[in-house]
């Protein structure tokens, strides 16, 4: 059995950043040049943050494009902070599920169109991809040393973990007693949570990363059992709670903390177990793009979002409640911090994206797809 | 004006030619150009993420065999749904265009409405009314003492029931377009020889309207196959994958398996042109003119008293497909948690507050009215100059050009819109990311509904009408402006609403094409519905509906008094 870390993921070896370099670049873009490119200037201070970019040119610029996997309020929740700290830079977007985004940007390229700017992601495995083919510009923010290095692209400065989305189980507390109520992971396979319990569909990268944790901790035989109670499978996490808010599902096998939040503070009776295993999560990873049309508005998104100030919009829009690994990160709304939780990353983000393929047919299969 | 001779159809030059091929060859670019690209996704067997493609190869096809569950599951719906949508269709739009029911106009009118509801909000309507837990309507039944479920909404036939009634309503539009149309001294005469009502109908009014009725049953099975809203929301927690829902998942996820979806989408074309060439056998293969040289008077059949039942089936239509679903989204989008007996501290007006405040939404409503106008307006001319090249011109290869239009429908637009996108963005003029590209994606998209809706009045028009003209000496433009408009006013304004509605509803391909400064609002709702609540959903679903009817009203008074001063 694979050893699944703590809240820490191993470091991937410098060799891993050679291996990027030489890679030769695709869609026609130009291997990075700037890798080695210090900063021509002293960072500078704006607002409450340090920042490398041209504050001044940026305004120039006047606009950000993002690109981003979050549904449309968290989407626009993003911007909003941004254009609230920085009026003068307007703010638009588009957004769409990982794998979609992803591929239209990179039929964008392909083209020859450069209309991003900054692109977040919701899984690790098009962010390497990306990285691979030179789509990230780099750029080493000034606010990247409050980051450990687990929590930036290696070598740094290609994206970094925006925050994260940890998930545990939920239930309604009117269908479900406490007393009956999962415990820990192992608990959702009794079968009389049978047409009763809820999952994500294999479009999401939290649920590739719980398949492929869970798996490594109970080995193939957990998920078998899991098909055997024929899931509800859905995009999103409001969808989850929706239903399970309304009596539909008993239980979610995969309760995101930040709509635990939510759906509370609306009243709901849902309630969150924590596994004593951990809570499973994955990153959300930002990173300026290549040839971007609005370079230093690029810049200055990536250091406000990496800054304390933009991690605390983050952490506390009720569209995102992503957590934050900041060393010095605020709590989340409810009081506690994202490093109070036990979390669990695949120890090896090699090997899990190459388990994708794999994922997608078995998660697909048990859906009846 | 010009003579007859020249405008013939054997001269090399004339108006009508130049006409006819230059939108033919608008409406082939329009078409063909992103279809080379989804041929090309189809076959491309290499990776997936390099384009243009490395290997070529048929390995996409063989792996549609390994969804037989999916396509059996399509097939149940679609049927069902267009069944269900055919006779809904045809029953509404002859009680309401050929009989004396009371309050025939406003029913009317109302008739369109579930089609701007948007299939997904009728589904969202639905699901929160015929959930088997949470359901309002299974909820009032458990508190009048029944057990278990009275309905449960998310199983093939709850999901063909919505589908009908939301996206089927254009059979309604169609039909009674048609029966507007129609000579109603044929159905007078068979009364007058001793036929029953039933027997007027089914011998003189079915035949008649049979081509329109065809024509409207291809369209309605093509728009159930590429349906996707309503199987989202009511096949999803019930297991029930039909094609679109199945493509959905296998674009999304990382990495996407567009090929194998441009496949799926393909190997629809071999079915709707199975379709299709059935439709132009039976169009060739008899006459379905109803409209001639003589005078008719359109007059409604006198029903008696069973006017009244009449109206009464009318009205439990209307009920289901218009008032339930407003209310239920009235209802939950009040509440906090949307349940059928909340609790006081449940109310809220905070969804209008933040529905208000939603600057993205408000940008995007007016686009898309922006677009539905223009997509309508060039819409009607494109599609009705289409119509006439295919079943009035003569020209040679119009066979070709209908086979051609009918692309767009035999394809979802979740799939088709990946075509559109590889196809526009390398394009040099730069349209891509902007609402000039999702004007062009929406006439393409849209030309199988126009030209249909169109083509079934035209149909209907005695050919010796135009040819009488032409005999007299008007040019080729003349006779359209006087003749051939005139009689196809009832077509052209349904095509015009239908084509308007459709922009604003539009989903499949808007998704994809939307840039950062062109968004538009039915997939801002649909991804309120993935990202917010219900609730607040079903306020954007109600702001929308209440904007666009006001829309609609103020453009229908617009036609009225242009009709009221007909061409000279």
């Amino acid at each position: 059995m694979a050893k699944i870390k703590n809240g820490n993921v191993t470091r991937r070896t410098l060799l891993k950043a050679g291996t990027i370099m030489t890679a030769v670049p695709l869609l026609g873009i130009a291997a990075p040049s700037v890798l080695a490119q210090a900063p021509t200037k002293s960072p500078t201070k704006i607002l409450d943050f340090m920042t490398n970019a041209d504050v001044a040119k940026a305004e120039q610029e006047g606009q950000l494009v993002f690109y981003c996997h979050e549904n449309e309020a968290g989407t626009a929740g993003i911007m909003e902070g941004f254009r609230k700290d920085f009026p003068k830079i307007s703010t638009s977007y588009v957004r769409a599920q990982t794998g979609a985004l992803y591929n239209k940007i990179l039929s964008e390229r392909s083209a020859g169109r450069f209309d991003v700017d900054v692109i977040q992601l919701s899984d690790l495995a098009p962010a390497f991809d990306f990285q691979k083919k030179g789509g990230y510009e780099h750029y080493v923010s000034p606010e990247s040393s409050a980051y450990k290095m687990d929590h930036l692209s290696a070598p740094s400065g290609y994206f970094f973990w925006t925050g994260v989305d940890p998930a545990g189980i939920a239930y309604n507390s009117e269908k479900v007693a406490a007393g009956d109520a999962p415990k820990g992971w192992k608990d959702i396979l009794n079968p009389r949570w049978k047409g009763k319990i809820s999952c994500k569909i294999s479009a999401s990268g939290l649920q590739f990363v719980q398949w492929y944790t869970l798996r490594k901790i109970y080995g193939d035989g957990f998920w078998k059992e899991f098909a055997k109670l024929q899931p509800h499978a859905f995009d999103s996490r409001v969808q989850l709670f929706d239903r399970l808010s309304k009596g539909d599902d008993m239980i979610t096998a995969i309760g995101e903390y930040p709509a635990y939040i939510l759906f509370k503070s609306k009243g709901a009776k849902v309630e969150f177990v924590a596994p004593p295993d951990g809570l499973v999560a994955t990153p959300l990873v930002v990173g300026a793009v290549n040839k971007a049309p609005h370079p230093e508005a690029a810049k200055l998104f990536v250091d406000w979002a990496m800054s304390k100030r933009g991690q605390a919009w983050y952490q506390t829009n009720p569209n995102l409640y992503y957590g934050s690994v900041r060393t010095d990160a605020p709590p989340m709304p409810t009081g506690v911090k994202l490093s109070d939780f036990k979390l669990l990353y695949p120890n090896d983000w090699d090997e899990y994206a190459s388990q994708s393929a794999t994922f997608l047919k078995e998660w697909n299969g048990m859906l009846g797809l | 004006m010009t003579g007859p001779v020249v405008e013939s159809t054997g001269s090399w030059f004339s108006v009508q030619k130049v006409a006819g091929y230059g939108v033919a060859a608008i409406a082939a670019v329009f078409v063909l150009y992103p279809v080379y690209f989804l041929l090309e996704a189809a076959f491309d067997v290499g990776d997936p993420q390099i384009r243009p493609p490395t290997a070529y190869g048929v390995d996409n096809f063989s792996g549609l065999l390994h969804y037989p569950q999916i396509m059996l599951n399509t097939l149940t719906v679609s049927v069902a749904a267009t069944v269900m949508a055919l006779v809904f269709g045809f029953v509404m739009a002859w009680i309401l265009t050929r009989t004396n029911v009371p309050g025939r106009r406003l029913c009317e009118q109302l008739m369109v409405v579930p089609y701007y509801l948007t299939p997904l909000l009728g589904a969202l309507a639905w699901s929160m009314l015929g959930q088997p837990e949470s359901g309002f309507i299974n909820g009032i039944w458990r508190a009048l003492g029944g057990q278990g479920h009275l309905i449960d909404i998310n199983t093939a036939y709850g999901i063909a029931w919505v589908m009908a009634l939301f996206e089927g309503s254009v059979a309604f539009v169609m039909i009674a377009a048609l029966m507007k149309s129609m000579d109603p001294s044929l159905e007078e005469a068979s009364q007058v020889i001793g036929a029953s009502r039933f027997r007027t109908i089914m011998r003189i009014t079915l035949p008649l309207v049979a081509p329109g009725v065809l024509g409207a049953a291809i369209f309605v099975f093509a728009e159930m196959l590429g349906s996707f809203a309503v199987a989202l929301v009511l096949g999803l927690p019930s297991r029930y994958y039909v094609i679109t829902t199945a493509i959905y998942q296998m674009i999304q996820q990382y990495p996407p398996k567009i090929q194998v979806a441009a496949a799926m989408g393909v190997s629809l074309f071999a079915v709707m042109f199975v379709m299709l060439y059935v439709y132009r056998r039976v169009v060739m293969s008899g006459s379905y003119v109803t409209i001639t040289g003589k005078a008719f008077r359109p007059r409604v059949i006198d029903v008696g008293v069973l006017r009244y039942v009449l109206l009464g089936i009318c009205l439990v239509y209307l009920f289901a497909a218009v008032v339930l679903p407003l209310v239920t989204l009235l209802y939950a989008s009040l509440q906090k948690i949307a349940v059928i007996f909340p609790a006081t501290e449940n109310f809220t007006l905070d969804n209008f507050r933040m529905a208000m405040s939603m600057n993205a939404v408000r940008s995007a409503l007016s686009n898309s009215l922006l677009l539905a106008f223009g997509t309508a307006t060039i819409g009607v001319v494109l599609m009705g100059l289409l119509a006439w090249l295919i079943y009035r011109s003569r020209l040679p290869g119009s066979g070709l050009i209908e086979y051609i239009v009918m692309f767009p429908q035999a394809v979802p637009r979740l799939v088709f819109a990946f075509g559109l996108m590889w196809a526009w963005v390398i394009f040099p003029i730069p349209i891509y990311g902007t609402l000039w590209l999702l004007l062009i994606a929406y006439l393409t998209v849209f030309l199988p509904l126009g030209v249909r809706t169109i083509a079934g009045v035209m149909l209907q028009i005695d050919k010796s009408l135009e040819e009488c003209a032409q005999m007299c000496g008007a040019s080729w433009a003349f006779r359209v402006r006087t003749v051939t408009i005139p009689l196809l006013r009832p077509g052209l304004v349904a095509a015009w609403l239908l084509l308007f509605i459709a922009s604003v509803r539009e989903l499949g391909a808007s998704i994809l094409l939307m840039g950062p400064h062109s968004k538009v609002i039915t997939p801002s709702i649909v991804e309120s519905w993935f990202g917010t609540s219900s609730e607040l959903t079903a306020t954007l679903a109600l702001i929308q509906t209440l904007v666009v009817a006001a829309a609609i009203a103020v453009l229908v008074a617009v036609t009225r008094r242009v009709s009221a001063h007909p061409i000279d």
